[in-house]
C-alpha cells in the first residue's frame, strides 16, 4: 500500500484519503449490520443473535470492570463495546477484504493508518480528561496532575502525550505490520510462478490467522488500556 | 506512510475529524438499535431471576411450613383414631356384657316360665282327664247297668276304680 500513490481528496479545505473514507464506512456499516441483525426479536429467553450479542456486551463490560469501579462502568459500557466493536472489525476487515482502484487503495484496514488510531487515542484521553472533570471537579482533576508534588507537573503532562502516542501507535503498528506482511508474502507468492505459490500460500495463511488473532488482541488491549486511562482520572491521586 | 506525520500539509485532518463523526454517529446508533434494549433486557432478567430466587424461596419456606402442618394433622388425626377405635372397644365390650346378662335373664324367665307351662298344663290336662274319664264312666256304667246313678257316689265309685287301677299299674 505504501507503493501505490494515495488517493486523496480535499473538502472544506481539508485533505481526506479516498481509502480511510471508504474503509471507514465500510466498517461503520459493519458495527450497524452486526448490532442491528443481532439485536432483532430480543427476547427474555434469548436466542442466537441475542446470545451474541449479549456475550460481548458482558466481554466489554468485563474489560472496563477490569480498572473502572464497577460503579462507574455503566457509564463508559457503550463507548467501550462500540470501541472494541469498531476496531475489531476494522483490524479483521483488511485481512479479508483490500480493494485497489486506479491502482490506489481504498478498501484496506483503517487502523493500519496511524491518523485513524491516534484519533481514536485521543478520542480516549479526550473521554478521560472529561469524566475526571465530571466526577472530581475542574480543581482536583487539575490538581492531581502536580501529584505526588508540584516538579512532577511536567511529567504527568509528558505522561498524557505518550499515553496518546502508545495507544494509537500499538495497534497501529501490529495492523500495519500484519498487512504489510500480507503484501509481501502475496508478492513472492506471485513472483515465480507456481513454485513459489505453492510455498507462499500456507504460510499466507498461516500469517493471515495469526494477524487475526493479533486484530483481536489489538482491539482488547486498545479498549483495556483505555479503561486504565479513563479510571486513572476518576481518582483523587494521593 | 510516517512521513505524512511529519509533513504537516499532507496529514488527512479530515480523516481524523470524519472518524470523530462517524465513531459519535456509531455510538448513537449502537445505543439506539442494541445497547439500550439490550441492557434493559438483560436487567430485566437479572431481576427477574432475583425475584425467581426470592419467591422460590418463599414458596420453599411455606412447603415446609405445610408439611409441619401436615404432619401436625396426621398425628392429631392418628390420636383421635386411637381414641376413637379405644371407645368402640369399650362400648362394643360394654354392650357385649349387657346383651350377654340380658340374654342369661330372658332365658331363666323363658325356662321359668316354660316349666311353669308345663306344670300347668300337666294339672290341667290331668284335670281334664280325670273329668273326662268320670263323665266317660258314667255314660258307660248307665248304659251298662242301665241305671241312673248320682254323681257323688258315682265319683266316688270311680275313685276307687281308678284307685284300684293305679295300684293294679304299680303291681
Amino acid at each position: 500500500m505504501n507503493d501505490g500513490p494515495v488517493s486523496t481528496f480535499q473538502f472544506l479545505g481539508l485533505t481526506f484519503s479516498t481509502a480511510n473514507v471508504v474503509s471507514g464506512l465500510v466498517v461503520f456499516l459493519l458495527v450497524v449490520a452486526v448490532v442491528f441483525f443481532t439485536s432483532r426479536h430480543l427476547a427474555m429467553k434469548p436466542t442466537k443473535g441475542q446470545n451474541f450479542l449479549e456475550w460481548l456486551i458482558e466481554f466489554t463490560n468485563g474489560i472496563l470492570k477490569g480498572s473502572i469501579p464497577s460503579n462507574e462502568v455503566s457509564g463508559f459500557g457503550l463507548y467501550g463495546f462500540t470501541l472494541f466493536l469498531f476496531l475489531f472489525l476494522s483490524n479483521q476487515l483488511g485481512l479479508f477484504l483490500q480493494l485497489t482502484f486506479h491502482n490506489a487503495t481504498i478498501v484496506r484496514s483503517p487502523t493500519s493508518d496511524p491518523i485513524v488510531t491516534l484519533t481514536f487515542s485521543l478520542m480516549t484521553l479526550m473521554l478521560a480528561q472529561f469524566a475526571g472533570v465530571q466526577k472530581l471537579g475542574y480543581k482536583k482533576h487539575f490538581t492531581n496532575y502536580l501529584k505526588p508534588f508540584v516538579f512532577w507537573l511536567p511529567i504527568s503532562i509528558f505522561e498524557e502525550f505518550t499515553n496518546f502516542l502508545t495507544l494509537g501507535l500499538r495497534i497501529f503498528g501490529v495492523i500495519f505490520s500484519g498487512e504489510m506482511l500480507l503484501k509481501l508474502i502475496w508478492g513472492l507468492a506471485t513472483s515465480h510462478g507456481i513454485a513459489t505459490m505453492i510455498v507462499a500460500v500456507p504460510i499466507e495463511m498461516v500469517w493471515q490467522g495469526f494477524s487475526a488473532f493479533l486484530g483481536a488482541i489489538q482491539a482488547f488491549v486498545f479498549v483495556t488500556l483505555s479503561s486504565v486511562y479513563i479510571s486513572q482520572k476518576l481518582e483523587v491521586e494521593e | 506512510m510516517l512521513s505524512h506525520l511529519v509533513v504537516g500539509s499532507s496529514l488527512y485532518f479530515g480523516d481524523s475529524l470524519f472518524y470523530a463523526i462517524c465513531f459519535l454517529l456509531l455510538l448513537w446508533i449502537v445505543k439506539v438499535l442494541a445497547w439500550k434494549p439490550v441492557t434493559k433486557m438483560m436487567q430485566d432478567r437479572a431481576d427477574k431471576i432475583s425475584s425467581d430466587i426470592d419467591s422460590a424461596e418463599k414458596s420453599r419456606t411455606e412447603a415446609a411450613g405445610l408439611v409441619e402442618q401436615r404432619q401436625t394433622a396426621l398425628n392429631a388425626s392418628r390420636g383421635e383414631a386411637q381414641t376413637i377405635v379405644q371407645n368402640a372397644k369399650t362400648n362394643g365390650q360394654q354392650q357385649r356384657d349387657q346383651i350377654m346378662a340380658q340374654a342369661q335373664t330372658d332365658a331363666q324367665t323363658l325356662k321359668a316360665n316354660a316349666q311353669k307351662d308345663i306344670a300347668q298344663e300337666r294339672e290341667d290336662a290331668l284335670a281334664g282327664a280325670r273329668n273326662d274319664v268320670a263323665d266317660l264312666s258314667i255314660e258307660i256304667a248307665s248304659k251298662i247297668i242301665q241305671r241312673e246313678l248320682n254323681a257323688d257316689d258315682q265319683k266316688a265309685l270311680i275313685d276307687s276304680y281308678i284307685e284300684g287301677l293305679g295300684k293294679h299299674h304299680e303291681s
